[in-house]
């Protein structure tokens, strides 16, 4: 049994996909319980009876369109006019767009190369150090993951059986407080910056609007449908899908018919990528909580913890570590439905767990060894990795002690949670 | 002789793609439309399309079978993939070939189990959306699979060809 676990986590940290791995264990779970096999396939169906579920292909499906049109450049004159006045006002600019931007496109990198590319080199122009800059970049990739309708928090309100509705209004709080500390930090380097600043203009600003006429309404589709109560959040996100559609497609025309087959292929591949690991999960997680796993993990650690603070400092630890090496979307589908009945019993309210949860894995994608984020900057502005290590340090330290600020203050999560 | 056989394969990875683009578009296109016109048909006509919440998760069983095929081939499933930045190319080609053999014997594995509870399926005569026999909507898995073992076992190929010919740099694609 420990051998068989041991083999298995070696095929995992050698590189073999995730979700045969899973199936492999949850297999070996059936046979050592004398399981039909076959009920793997009903638990890889029964993903259908997941609620919500729709959400995720129809927001990814949004969010990559939205990258492959001019609305990103858009979206970066219109904070661009907003900010741009105030002194370090393109880094705020950046960290601005780049939240708005990576709470549509789910965290999945697309943000570093849609907003990236357009970020980095105006930075550089407007003479911010540049070992500054690509930290900035890069550690933005994965910034706004709290914010409403981010896919890892769709995902988490799913697996958790939370609602969703709340876990959107629970990650504004604690989202902006990332975004104000590294706004702080983008200040305090570009104090000295050398560059004659800019005046608010109007008529620029007047522009912009009107450019964006037609993406401003997305926040509100998303946001105001869903706590009107008009809509659930799969509908938003059916609503979301064609409204961008018809914006990107057949307004603006940035995008051809012809290349719609590959923007929707390259969507379903990463929601493929991700419902095969939730599959093949239902069946490992419920073969783990039938053994009595989350109960043995309790038991364990309350043997090492005996308060919410160092049970949650414990969390923390362990997230981290999960970070650095697997993925926010495995991580989710696979720890979740066993720590959810831990913090339970340590009085740890689920929606801050998520939050939590999903913060402590967004510094996941700044560390190495497996850092999506740093690979995906190191690759599109040819730096060695090395580099782009040691430019996110700073931004890393940043975000580490928000995610402390928000672990140990569940009233900033649960704040605007009613009930 | 062998040129052929490469040619006909060719044929057939061009094929693969298509036919996988055309589901997904057709798909996550219907998905859209259908949650769409049932928000419209709810708030507007007081009414909604017949057992139109079941066809939507099936859609999504759907877009998940066939997007999960699609990232096999195009290399994209999630893996810890820490690495093959960390070792050689010729170690890393080694390391997937090992990996993939594993991958597509356990898609094998799982796509003969879906194969014996569609069997099941037929034989008690389960339906969804009232009268649509079961197998046809859940036919979907154990061909994923099926596919997806197919694709595991192409790439395993390819390694094994990277490996003989010592090209390295093919390997990651």
């Amino acid at each position: 049994m420990i051998a068989l676990t041991v083999i298995l986590a070696l095929l995992a940290i050698l590189g073999a996909p995730l979700f045969a791995v899973i199936a492999t264990s949850a297999m070996l779970g059936f046979q050592r319980d004398d399981t039909d096999l076959m009920n793997l396939a009903i638990e890889i169906l029964s993903i259908a009876d997941l609620p919500f579920l729709a959400a995720i292909p129809l927001f990814t499906f949004a969010g990559y369109l939205l990258s492959e049109s001019n609305a990103p450049r858009r979206l970066v004159r219109l904070t661009d006019a907003l900010l741009g006045w105030m002194p370090g006002g393109l880094a705020l600019v950046s960290l601005a767009a780049c939240a708005f931007f990576t709470a549509f496109t789910g965290a999945s990198g697309v943000t570093i190369i849609a907003l990236g590319a357009i970020l980095y080199p105006a930075l550089q122009q407007d003479g911010y150090p540049d070992k500054f800059n690509l930290g900035l970049v890069t550690s933005s990739g994965s910034l706004g993951l709290l914010f409403a309708p981010s896919l890892p928090l769709i995902l988490y309100g799913v697996i958790a059986e939370v609602s969703i509705d709340y876990l959107f209004l629970a990650g504004i709080l604690p989202g902006l407080l990332m975004l104000v500390m590294l706004s702080g930090w983008s200040l305090f380097v570009s104090r000295r910056s050398p560059k004659v600043l800019q005046k608010f203009s109007i008529r620029e600003f007047g522009l912009a609007i009107r450019e964006t006429a037609w993406e401003i309404p997305l926040p509100l589709v998303v946001l105001g449908g869903i706590y009107s109560g008009f809509l659930a959040v799969s509908e938003a996100a059916a609503i979301t899908a064609l409204y961008v559609f018809i914006v990107e497609v057949l307004i603006h025309r940035e995008i051809r018919l012809t290349e719609l087959p590959r923007i929707i292929r390259e969507s379903m591949v990463l929601v493929g990528g991700i419902l095969a690991i939730l599959a093949v999960s239902l069946a490992s997680t419920n073969y783990m909580i039938s053994a009595g796993v989350p109960q043995d993990l309790l038991a364990s650690v309350s043997g090492l913890v005996s308060s919410q603070a160092s049970f949650l400092i414990l969390l923390l630890v362990f997230l981290l570590i999960l970070g650095a090496l697997i993925d926010i979307f495995s991580a989710i589908v696979l720890v979740v439905p066993l720590i959810l009945p831990i913090a339970a019993a340590y009085n740890v309210d689920p929606v801050h767990l998520g939050i939590v949860f999903l913060a402590a894995m967004q510094l996941g994608y700044m560390t190495p060894p497996v850092g999506l984020n740093l690979f995906i900057a190191s690759y599109r502005f040819e730096k060695p990795i090395m580099h782009v290590y040691s430019a996110t340090f700073p931004f890393l330290v940043i975000l580490m002690v928000s995610v402390l600020v928000i672990t140990f203050w569940p009233g900033l999560s649960l704040l605007l949670v009613p009930g | 002789m062998t040129h052929g056989l490469l040619s006909a394969l060719a044929r057939l990875e061009r094929f693969g793609r298509l036919a996988e683009n055309a589901m997904l578009v057709v798909l996550l296109g219907a998905l859209v439309l259908l949650a769409v016109g049932q928000i419209i048909l709810r708030e507007v006509f007081e009414t909604g399309f017949f057992r139109a919440d079941e066809l939507i998760k099936l859609l999504v069983l759907w877009l998940a079978m066939v997007g999960s095929v699609a990232a096999t081939r195009d290399n994209r499933h999630i893996r810890i993939d820490a690495l093959s930045h960390l070792l050689p190319d010729k170690a890393v080609t080694a390391i997937r070939l090992f990996v993939d053999t594993f991958a597509a014997v356990i898609c094998g594995v799982v796509a003969w189990q879906a194969w014996r509870y569609l069997q099941l399926e037929i034989e008690f005569e389960d339906t969804v959306l009232i009268n649509v026999p079961a197998w046809m909507a859940h036919i979907v898995v154990p061909g994923a699979f099926a596919l997806m073992s197919y694709r595991f076992a192409v790439s395993v190929i390819r390694e094994v060809f990277v490996m003989a010919t010592g090209s390295g740099a093919e390997a990651r694609r």
